[in-house]
């Protein structure tokens, strides 16, 4: 096919489908712990980890992650304040990025830096940018299937899980980093604008469908590797934009899924 | 007990801000002797350059756009309209380049600025219809209308450009009109010879395609017959499309093209990955849209660039 043709055609399906798999793993736990927005508001304090790395001179995909990392703390510092408004701790931590990114941004002399990091784009990757994320998604993967059970009694509820005997206070920890990885990666390659939607569209597909936990992590990788394949596809052929097709693939799917099930419902 | 240390604490907070606030305000009106010299504000680069060549010492020039940031994304701030109050001219290149000036322009309470469009007169070339769509979506911020705003990349343009800036000077400083009228003379024979060399260089060359990684050099490509492939369309940084790439992958196979172009202010991933899949080297060819820190200090201008920019087109096309 001619598509397969090109190298960076060919890096973005590697590099799309590698996140597609990983991306909803972090996702089914945070749409169940209520933090679905916490995609936006990492990739947003990323670009100011991007700031301040090329104002200080550190590599930025180092001081994005490094940004990512604080920030996730700090949402789950301040949701554990919060217990009970935990979106809040996302707003808040997302307008200090936004704010932050905003007032670092007018001092980095060379803007064009900067704004490949805003602009991260998945048919422009890097040889770096790909071993990175084949190297993260490999420990996310691992990770997550390790920490499967006591992931899915967090996620569920976090006092039973600690009645349960799951180490919550630790599991916690690695699973903030993971986010934070996967996202300021994410972020990166394929662009702050579709890291949050592949996080949590493809769970709203799959729990529509899947009846226990574990399905709903099979649909969501399934579906979330066939929003990517399905809008790089588009993009090609109809000359469209990667980063938004993608998004949109899925949020139409979601959409039909929904009237589907409706017009199948009141059939039945 | 907590509940004091807490007020205290925030009362400390607010002082420390409106201390800060009125320290930073007194700091802003300590204004500079600028003696008796016209004050001249300009838009970007070439403008600026244009202005100090033909100013002289006869002007305090200040330019908007800081070195190392790209025009089209940027927008004045709350002091460069402070400063455009006290100026007796405002100069801009126009033609779309600048989309903020009429709105920034009616907000002035400053009746006696003069206002300088440097583009007046020149013939505008029509934007890359196509590509312009694609991008309007994208970004309606830096929409560049239907011009092309890149014209002083034909000197004779930036000839034209900075006569339009003498005449500026002019209205607003009678008095020294034949330095102004002098400073001129000598430049525009340099903006003429820079237009003989580049018609003596790249007229005898066969090829005469060049793959650019935003569509800015579509005037110097009228003057001298080239043509360019861009990558993107008129405005850089938005994120490209595969089936383009794909195309401009295939144009480059086929023709053989050696260089890829791109401009020191953009980011280079897309030009990278292209020059990558087709084995073409990345070259810059700077669009003049303004300098880096590094070529302020090294003390390049306009005259200089454009023939560094001479000498990469000209290895790209052997």
């Amino acid at each position: 096919m001619e598509i397969f043709n090109y190298g960076f055609m060919q890096r973005a399906f590697l590099v799309g489908i590698l996140l597609a798999t990983v991306i909803p793993c972090i996702g089914v736990v945070i749409v169940l712990k209520r933090l679905s927005m916490i995609g936006d508001a990492l990739s947003h304090t990323s670009l100011a980890g991007v700031a301040a790395g090329l104002i200080l001179g550190i590599n930025p995909v180092a001081s994005a992650a490094a940004a990512c990392i604080i920030a996730a703390f700090g949402i789950e510092a301040i949701r554990r304040k919060l217990p009970r408004y935990s979106e809040m701790s996302i707003a808040i931590m997302m307008s200090a990025g936004i704010g932050l990114a905003g007032v670092l941004s007018g001092f980095v002399k060379n803007s064009a830096n900067f704004n490949s990091f805003l602009f991260g784009s998945i048919v422009a990757i890097s040889d770096m940018e790909m071993y990175l994320v084949i190297g993260v998604s490999a420990v996310v993967l691992l990770v997550f299937l390790l920490l499967y059970k006591e992931l899915f009694y967090m996620a569920l509820d976090e006092r039973s899980a600690r009645l349960a005997g799951v180490p919550v206070k630790q599991v916690n920890f690695i699973f903030t980093i993971l986010t934070a990885a996967v996202i300021s990666i994410a972020a990166r390659t394929v662009g702050a604008l579709i890291v949050s939607s592949m996080m949590v569209i493809p769970v709203a597909c799959a729990m529509q469908f899947g009846k226990n936990y574990k399905q709903t992590v099979i649909y969501a990788i399934s579906f979330d590797v066939v929003f990517m394949i399905a809008g790089l596809f588009f993009a090609y052929y109809f000359g469209l934009k990667p980063g938004g097709t993608i998004v949109l693939v899925g949020v139409l799917s979601l959409l039909l899924i929904f009237t589907g099930k409706k017009v199948l419902g009141g059939k039945g | 007990m907590k509940k004091n240390r807490k007020r205290a604490s925030c009362f400390l907070a607010i002082a420390a801000l409106s201390i800060s606030v009125l320290l930073t305000g007194c700091a802003g009106k300590q204004k500079e002797d600028k003696g008796d010299k016209l004050n001249v504000m300009t838009s970007f680069y070439p403008v600026y350059d244009f202005t100090l060549k033909v100013g002289g010492d006869k002007v305090n020039v200040k330019n908007m756009v800081p070195s190392g940031t790209e025009p089209h994304e940027w927008e004045p701030g709350t002091r460069d309209i402070a400063s455009l109050e006290e100026s007796n001219v405002f100069i801009y290149s126009g033609a779309g380049m600048e989309h903020w000036t009429e709105d920034v322009l009616k907000s002035l309470g400053n009746k006696n600025l003069i206002v300088v469009e440097a583009s007046t007169g020149i013939t505008l070339k029509e934007g890359h219809e196509e590509e312009g769509e694609a991008h309007k979506e994208e970004d309606k911020e830096h929409d560049h209308g239907e011009f092309d705003p890149h014209v002083w990349l034909d000197p004779q343009n930036a000839k034209k450009e900075m006569e339009n800036i003498k005449e500026g000077l002019v209205k607003a400083d009678p008095v020294n009109k034949d330095y102004y009228e002098a400073n001129y003379k000598t430049y525009a024979e340099k903006f003429d010879k820079l237009d003989q060399s580049f018609r003596d260089t790249l007229h005898p060359l066969q090829n005469k395609s060049i793959v650019v990684s935003h569509e800015a050099y579509g005037y110097l490509c009228a003057a001298y017959g080239l043509t360019q492939v861009g990558i993107e369309g008129l405005t850089p940084d938005s994120e490209p499309d595969p089936a383009r790439m794909a195309e401009v992958i295939d144009f480059v196979k086929e023709n053989k093209v050696k260089t890829i172009f791109f401009e020191e202010l953009v980011s280079p991933k897309v030009a990278e990955a292209i020059a990558k899949e087709t084995g073409a080297k990345i070259q810059v060819l700077s669009p003049v849209e303004g300098l880096s820190d590094q070529e302020v200090k090294d003390g390049e201008d306009y005259f200089s660039v454009m023939e560094k920019n001479l000498v990469a087109i000209k290895d790209a096309l052997e």
